[in-house]
């Protein structure tokens, strides 16, 4: 119990630091250690394989480039330049009403909640009789947003690359 | 309870203690390694045949000036390092050196962390490897070492792939996450004398494993990290004394962990090596003769690491990314596929 409410408390430490945190570096390795920190919760719940997939896609792969390419791009000169005003206040209050919604959602429906008493032993085994039976469509509907997130990305940066072209031809 | 932590207690010490111990001993096999294939004697005053260089080195880092250099960032700075080594140690938390132990009734698992996911565990915690390094660069606020560290986390990303590949292949085929059983597998022989080694049934996944292993542990041919012709000595440049020590100790306890790893998918874990089972077993004589083989079976990939050192120049970063990207990775994703295919139809 004393350890749940420990690693809840580091966990929101560390992911307020991402928020809060001044230095860009600083918030992409806070942002990996909220990853290693909820891993540690799934460990803690007994599912291992959550957990190691947990470090080794979000932890290991994913908050690695963030940290890569903000070492890389060094974004300390940009430190003041974030999003203010109004637009801030926007962003919180949509990110507050989401999460409100998630909390809603799960009172609501009951959603069966995992505990330390209820994982049977093979939850490797369970997951995925869940995710490809129960949760397909959500899953598939995830990848779907993954795909059109990379198309969303090469859109934007390559249309960026077009018009700088074209500035540097007319330069010519 | 109490005898519950007790126990982890001593398996922890006794896990971590072995490879620290083992460290001055590979880093003069790797001098004298080193001596031997170029031709010359190697560092052998100190002691007998020079043994005790690796003492004499490292009262040489406990006493060396410690510099600090005033432009780098102190508190990730001194965290680099630390970060590199805790997460180098972490993978041997879940190998194991011998076969469960039956004590009066109860099961002792050799494993610190005992868990039916050992090899998922492993190779996740090995995931965060590149974390030290990249850190030690930026924190150093020098472009050779932010170079140098942005060389060695795309080099580890990258092979990584090809390396999960490969124990992809390997869990398929011998259907399970759980080394004791991965291990047991691979007891005993084909045809009378071929030892039941996953080498001999995916030697494509154990290439590009062992290719992994190199690329992981930034060692030669792949130590673009510390290419000291182009960028000085990469992410450690600013590192002296017992912070350099540190990283060095880091660089070769992941090569011990993920040799471990290698000999565990691939040549049977501590099953024992041909040739020692003609000893009579006993429950006395047979975790002995366990550890035993498996000390000799990492000796040899150390040897291996040693000898690939000395003879093969290292790559250009653009033939590292091709080899990486272009043959491994496609080779990897077709043994994969294969094997998934094989295995599905063998079980049909």
């Amino acid at each position: 119990m004393f350890s749940d409410i420990l690693l809840t408390i580091i966990t929101m430490a560390f992911a307020l630091m991402v928020v809060f945190s001044k230095k860009t570096v600083v918030s992409a390795l806070a942002l990996l250690m909220t990853m290693l920190s909820i891993a540690m919760i799934y460990f803690q719940l007994g599912t291992v394989f959550l957990a190691a997939i947990q470090v080794l896609v979000n932890a290991g792969a994913i908050a690695i480039l963030f940290v890569f390419v903000m070492m890389l791009i060094n974004l300390e000169q940009f430190e003041n330049n974030r999003e203010k005003g109004k637009v801030k206040l926007v962003i919180s209050v949509l990110a507050i009403l989401v999460i409100m919604g998630v909390f809603a959602l799960i009172i609501n429906n009951n959603i069966e909640v995992l505990t330390a008493n209820n994982i049977p032993d093979n939850s490797m085994k369970l997951l995925f009789d869940k995710l490809f039976s129960v949760y397909y469509l959500p899953f598939e509907m995830a990848t779907v947003l993954l795909l059109a997130a990379i198309v969303a990305c090469i859109v934007i940066t390559g249309h960026e690359k077009a018009h700088k072209v074209e500035l540097e031809e007319s330069h010519e | 309870m109490l005898e519950g932590i007790l126990e982890i207690l001593i398996k922890t010490v006794v896990i971590l203690g072995i490879p620290l111990g083992a460290l001055p001993i590979i880093i003069h096999v790797e001098r004298r390694g080193a001596g031997f294939i170029q031709r010359r004697l190697g560092p052998n005053r100190v002691g007998p045949f020079g043994l005790l260089q690796p003492l004499a080195d490292v009262a040489k880092f406990m006493f060396k000036e410690e510099v600090h250099p005033t432009h780098v960032r102190p508190f990730f700075y001194s965290l680099a390092p630390l970060v590199a080594l805790t997460v180098a140690l972490l993978p041997l938390a879940c190998i194991p050196i011998m076969a469960p132990l039956e004590i009066s009734g109860r099961t002792i698992y050799p494993e610190v962390f005992r868990s039916d996911m050992g090899i998922f565990y492993a190779f996740a915690v090995s995931a965060l490897g590149s974390y030290g390094i990249l850190l030690g660069g930026w924190a150093s606020n020098n472009k050779f070492s932010m170079l140098g560290a942005l060389r060695a986390c795309a080099q580890m990303v990258s092979y990584e792939l090809s390396l999960s590949t490969s124990i992809v292949a390997m869990i398929f085929l011998y259907g399970t996450n759980d080394i004791h059983v991965m291990v047991t597998a691979q007891t005993g022989y084909w045809f009378g004398f071929l030892p039941k080694w996953g080498f001999f049934i995916q030697p494509l996944a154990a290439m590009l494993f062992l290719v992994g292993i190199f690329a992981e542990s930034n060692r030669l041919p792949f130590d673009l990290a510390e290419g000291e012709s182009e960028i000085v000595a990469g992410y450690h440049l600013e590192y002296s004394s017992m912070k350099f020590a540190i990283f060095f100790m880091a660089e070769y306890i992941h090569m011990i962990a993920l040799s471990a790893l290698f000999i565990i998918l691939f040549f049977g874990g501590y099953s024992i090596l041909p040739g020692l089972d003609m000893i009579p077993q006993s429950p006395i004589i047979t975790p002995i003769l366990q550890m035993g083989s498996l000390t000799i079976k990492i000796a040899m990939m150390i040897w291996f690491f040693v000898w690939v050192r000395w003879t093969l120049p290292r790559f250009r970063y653009d033939q590292l990314m091709d080899i990486g990207w272009q043959r491994l990775l496609p080779l990897g994703i077709i043994n994969l596929i294969a094997t998934v295919l094989i295995t599905y139809f063998r079980n049909q």
